[in-house]
């Protein structure tokens, strides 16, 4: 991956995917949605512990790096979601059943995208992209929830000229403990 | 006047009242009467292999640290300092030389002995600090890696305990040459709901998953647990579900791990669970290597979901919250990369964003708003579905019946029942 500053194009280029992204998402068209996804994307929410601090690190960033808290596919440990496409259109096709109970009726969402850096490029010119959400959640006979967190994406080059596809997704959500009501969303 | 116990479960257990799901003092009497006189598991010795290693789990709502301690032994200690209560212990899980409280550094052993009282130095006398260790969990016991503890010292012996559970539980580990391994720390989540539910839930309610689970299993599915499901009751509160499939089925219809997606998509992986569904009837003999497994429960609050492997914990958090553990469980003879796809046959069903748990969450949270509303009292829940069908059989240990009765959830509020009767009268 090189790492030289984006252009302000490109840096407007994907901002513009990312709110794209967020309008479908909170509108509910996940159909929409799963074509902005790569075939073989890869959709993760690693589980995020509490581990022992290390003292020799101490002094160091490391020692408290977030890194340090996730439970990702690479670990041993255990990832909250871990998805190809096939989980995906499972997912899509199961929320446009009535008897998707979690999700009938559906809960309101609406999601802040910020942060969004362009980090690198690589040879075949897919992007590493992070970014950060704040996604309000309502629903009926419920309360309502914050959900906050970080996605590291890559977004790989599509057919068209400027079309990009979503190919891996890594969700960092920031909590304590998991009391939302479903970690079950597109975040 | 609180109310009495069996005002709330009727002779049969065929009516079990709203407020066994969300009274206050009913829940007081569950504390004592059931998780103070019961074997509750507590961890797996494959997630402690070396000395020091640790990690944190719950007896009911109080917070016990599992350890391998350096004398070789399992301990279970009270996570709560003897001088001012703090927990010492804040990891998830690891590897530690001591626990070392954060308020005056008081210093415990992995088992559990107070080592050092800092302030000591600047003091004349000596505290006799024998008596001041973290507080044990009197009786730790294992069968087949699986670690409980119980607080009650009387308690029987945990393999009488388990009883006929062993040889269910052992129609799936025994499978493995080398058995079961849990990975990682437990998936966690806190669902507005009472305990209890995600305990019926898996304990027997198979039949809950082809209308609730409807928009994700299919049809065919749910045909093969209806005609060849079968709910074993081994001791009240314990249960198993499971589908005998016929002699000679093809080892695909078996085995266990082909009805995950996961398997779909790593013909290795195919490989691997169909030799192993090839050794069963050596393994396990010729009647277990016919079980294809659901899910089956462990009184009060232990869950094993065969299908999808996963062990679960029901943690109580009060009347109307649980806090639900569920680890993944692979064969531990696997390969790193096959354990790893085995996992996803459990992370994208289950846990708090499973594909299918997240309408069980929802329905429980759902049953608890039933549960407190008022001017209903009058209309216990009902139990009474396929009373008195289920019988021994020849063959498999235990009462047995078809799924869809519900002889499992009758069985355990029987026990309930006794459980807290027998300390509603104590002082
Ligand atoms: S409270 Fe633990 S050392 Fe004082
Ligand atoms: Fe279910």
């Amino acid at each position: 991956m090189s790492t030289t500053l984006a252009s302000p194009e490109r840096q407007y280029e994907i901002e513009q995917w990312y709110y794209r992204e967020a309008r479908m998402l909170d509108g509910r068209q996940y159909q929409s949605w799963l074509a902005l996804c790569h075939p073989e994307i890869r959709y993760v929410i690693p589980g995020r512990g509490n581990p022992q601090v290390p003292n020799r690190e101490r002094g160091k960033e490391d020692m408290i790096s977030i890194e340090r808290e996730l439970e990702g596919v690479d670990s041993d440990g255990l990832p909250i979601r871990d998805e190809t496409m096939a989980y995906l259109m499972l997912r899509v096709e199961r929320s446009f059943k009535a008897n998707a109970w979690s999700e009938n009726p559906p809960a309101r969402t609406r999601r802040i995208v910020g942060n969004i850096e362009i980090l690198g490029e690589d040879d075949a010119g897919a992007l590493s992209v992070w970014s950060a959400f704040h996604l309000h959640y309502a629903r009926p006979g419920s309360a309502s929830f914050l959900y906050a967190g970080q996605r590291r994406d890559v977004l790989a080059p599509g057919e068209q000229a400027g079309a990009y596809l979503l190919k891996n997704r890594e969700v960092i959500l920031d909590m304590a403990e998991v009391a939302y009501p479903t970690l079950g969303l597109f975040l | 006047m609180p109310i009495r116990v069996h005002d709330v479960v009727n002779h049969d257990a065929s009516l079990v009242s709203r407020k066994a799901w969300s009274d206050p003092h009913l829940y007081e009497l569950e504390k004592r009467g059931i998780f103070g006189h019961a074997w509750l598991f507590l961890a797996h010795t494959s997630q402690l292999p070396n000395l020091g290693d640790f990690v944190q789990a719950y007896m009911c709502e109080t917070p016990i640290i599992v350890t391998h301690g350096n004398d070789g032994n399992i301990h279970a200690l009270i996570n709560s300092c003897s001088h001012r209560g703090l927990p010492v212990c804040r990891a998830d899980r690891g590897n530690a030389k001591s626990f070392v409280c954060p308020y005056h550094n008081w210093n415990y052993s992995v088992e559990g002995s107070l080592q050092a009282i800092p302030q000591e130095q600047h003091l004349e006398g000596r505290t006799d600090r024998s008596l001041l260790g973290l507080k044990r969990v009197p009786r730790v016991e294992q069968w087949n890696g699986m670690i409980f503890g119980s607080f009650d010292e009387e308690i029987e012996p945990l393999d009488d305990y388990l009883g006929d559970m062993r040889w269910y539980l052992d129609a799936f580990f025994g499978r493995f040459p080398k058995g079961i391994e849990f990975i990682g720390s437990p998936q966690r989540w806190v669902i507005d709901a009472n305990w209890k539910l995600p305990v019926e839930n898996q304990l027997g309610d198979v039949n809950h998953g082809p209308f609730l689970h409807a928009a994700v299993i299919p049809p065919e599915a749910n045909a093969e647990v209806f005609e060849l499901g079968r709910s074993v009751v081994t001791a009240p509160g314990h249960g198993a579900t499971f589908r005998l499939m016929p002699e000679g089925a093809p080892l695909e219809q078996v085995a266990w791990g082909f009805e995950g997606m996961a398997s779909l998509l790593a013909p290795e992986v195919h490989d691997y669970l169909r030799e192993v569904q090839a050794r069963a009837i050596e393994s396990v003999g010729p009647l277990r290597s016919r079980m294809k497994g659901l899910t089956y429960g462990v009184f009060p609050n232990l869950s094993f979901l065969w299908s999808n492997t996963a062990f679960k914990v029901s943690h109580p958090r009060g009347p109307g919250k649980v806090e639900y553990w569920s680890w993944s469980v692979v064969p531990a003879d696997a390969p790193d990369a096959f354990k790893r796809i085995l996992r996803g046959n459990h992370t994208a069903f289950f846990g708090p964003g499973g594909i299918l748990e997240q309408e069980d969450s929802e329905a429980w949270t759902q049953q608890r708003i039933g549960s407190e509303i008022d001017f209903a009292d009058d209309r216990p829940y009902y139990y009474g579905l396929g009373l008195n069908e289920e019988k021994p059989d020849p063959e498999l240990p235990g009462l047995v019946g078809v799924t869809a009765n519900e002889f499992y959830a009758r069985n355990f509020f029987l026990r309930w029942r006794d459980a807290l009767a027998a300390v509603e009268d104590e002082a």
